[in-house]
């Protein structure tokens, strides 16, 4: 109990040195929230799988560069603006990911979990390196014009396109909340995820379930990957960074738990603004995730509360 | 016959376990006896799907259900209660009892009929009908795992060991309902527990050492030397 008021303490001092923060910049918030909202929805997916599927996809970085590549490239040769490809990138990276778990993922679902990450972090290698030798490692971007919208609050002026991608990490985490509890094959990937031998009892095909839940993931990652070249310049090495935060974030939730998803992502997301704040601690921002997660790990072997411990989806 | 199996030789890796196992199960109730690690366990994972065939015939129906998957298994009419019971912990005794009806093709009309069933023959399940299934005790969840099982409206049910790790009051209740269930659908049931279990059923098989040794009905199978004096304590 002592160890619980202390970090209750903590956890309070934090909140209250972020509120000054926050109230002496405000922008501190607004750009901590759309920071959030992009973590969340690139890490909802990545989530739904470890959830479900029960394995570490080292590859999702990787599917949203591919689909943001390939968004890139239609964008281009059409003339299309980038919003018109989020649903056909979301299907053709869904069946990407489908033919993906066909040939490789489902043949290492009963391998030890030390192989299905050298599996999957090889798949990634392998799709940044592909990517790397078609199309260099020139950064690519497509300019838009809506994109630098702003609004004016009194003296605060901020740009607000980034707002999408909270709204997305909504709809994909309360969307998929709806999917697995009201809907017979949500509740049978749910089911699938508790207990595969109990689903095959019952008639599922589990490895149908793991392999349409896969490909769900990846068209939510695919829909991620047509927005995300909206905002920022695309490279090869581009989705490895979200790999791993996705990974920070799920882990920091707790498995299976997506809605969580989102309340970490507003802790990493105002975290990373915070330290952006200030010049002395800019260069800290990108490595905030390690501590979090340390943090997380740490007090969940020592056994701290934490307010994010939430239900399950 | 519903089911009829001929010259089953299965096992793990190179051990094996079930050797020329025959049998044929009709309209009845069928009792499969053993001690521990004798193949009871493996035979009927071998019926779901669960092991390879190395040898033999496992007939369902006339069809030959050898090389199917566990999920094929279940949708052709066999519905199984496993020893660990094998729930969704985290999801409501109502889900549970769904799921058992979802993907089976020709239940999916008669759901709301056959939970109708289900509940009557366990009260309880209607009073705990939105709790979660993983917080239940052991006899309730095993009346989960049944009610499951005939949510599928199955021409086979395959009970293994139901009386595991219950205390005797509901043992006797476990009994009593597979009693009333052979009325209407062919069961197989593995068990420990022989007294109890051949009052409830047709016929008894005693596997042993991968092999079906003694086979005839419940009276015949009570008044066996063997039986009596291996199963019985007599």
């Amino acid at each position: 109990m002592a160890v619980t008021r202390r970090t209750g303490i903590l956890i309070v001092l934090c909140i209250a040195a972020a509120a000054i923060i926050i109230a002496w910049r405000p922008t501190v918030l607004i750009y901590g929230i759309q920071q959030a909202g992009l973590y969340a929805a690139i890490a909802i997916p990545m989530g739904l799988v470890l959830g479900i599927v029960h394995i570490v996809n080292l590859a999702h970085g990787e599917f949203m560069m591919v689909a943001a590549y390939a968004t890139y490239f239609a964008c281009k040769a059409l003339g299309m603006d980038p919003l018109l490809a989020v649903l056909p990138a979301a299907a053709v990276t869904a069946g990407f990911g489908w033919i993906v778990f066909q040939l490789t993922i489902k043949r290492a679902l009963k391998a030890p979990e030390l192989n299905q990450l050298i599996l999957t972090f090889g798949l990634g290698i392998v799709m940044s390196q592909g990517v790397n030798l078609l199309f260099t490692s020139q950064t690519r971007k497509i300019s838009l014009d809506y994109v630098s919208a702003s609004m004016d609050i009194g003296d605060l002026s901020f740009g607000i396109w980034s707002f999408v991608f909270v709204a997305v990490a909504v709809v994909y985490a309360y969307g998929l909340k709806f999917f697995l509890t009201r809907t017979t094959l949500g509740k049978a990937a749910l089911a699938v995820g508790q207990n595969p031998r109990g689903a095959a009892i019952v008639g599922i095909d589990v490895n149908r379930v793991y392999g349409i839940v896969f490909a769900l993931a990846l068209a939510l990652v695919g829909g991620m990957g047509a927005l995300f070249i909206t905002k920022a310049a695309i490279f090869p090495m581009v989705g490895a960074p979200f790999t791993m935060k996705s990974f920070c974030l799920v882990a920091v939730a707790g498995i299976g738990n997506i809605p969580g998803i989102l309340g970490a992502s507003v802790l990493l997301g105002l975290s990373e603004s915070i330290l952006r704040a200030f010049r002395e601690t800019r260069g800290w921002a990108d490595i905030v995730f390690f501590v979090l997660i340390i943090v997380v790990i740490l007090g969940r072997s020592l056994k701290w509360s934490f307010p994010l411990k939430g239900r399950k989806a | 016959m519903i089911l009829e199996i001929a010259g089953l030789e299965t096992g793990y890796g190179k051990l094996r376990v079930l050797s020329g196992v025959s049998l044929s199960i009709g309209a009845e109730s069928v009792g499969l006896f053993g001690p521990n690690g004798a193949g009871k366990t493996t035979l009927i994972n071998t019926i779901m799907g669960m092991n390879r065939v190395w040898k033999g015939s496992v007939r369902f129906e006339g069809r030959d259900i050898g090389g199917l998957p566990t999920h094929e298994v279940a949708r052709a009419g066999i519905a199984l209660v496993p020893q660990e019971r094998e729930l969704f912990p985290l999801m409501s005794v109502a889900d549970n009892l769904a799921l058992g009806a979802a993907f089976i093709p020709h239940v999916v009309s008669r759901k709301e009929e056959l939970l109708e069933q289900v509940l009557a023959l366990f009260p309880i399940l209607k009073e705990r009908y939105r709790q979660l299934a993983g917080t239940m005790s052991g006899g309730q969840q095993r009346q989960v795992a049944i009610g499951r099982a005939l949510m599928a409206n199955p021409k086979l049910l395959i009970l293994d060991e139901p009386s595991l790790g219950l205390q005797p009051s509901i043992v006797a209740e476990v009994f009593e309902r597979l009693g009333q269930l052979k009325k209407t659908v062919s069961i197989l049931v593995t068990e420990q527990n022989v007294r109890e279990s051949l009052r409830a059923v047709d016929r008894g098989l005693v596997l042993e050492n991968g092999a079906i040794v003694i086979e005839g009905t419940a009276a015949e199978l009570a008044r066996n030397p063997h039986v009596e004096r291996s199963y019985l304590g007599i």
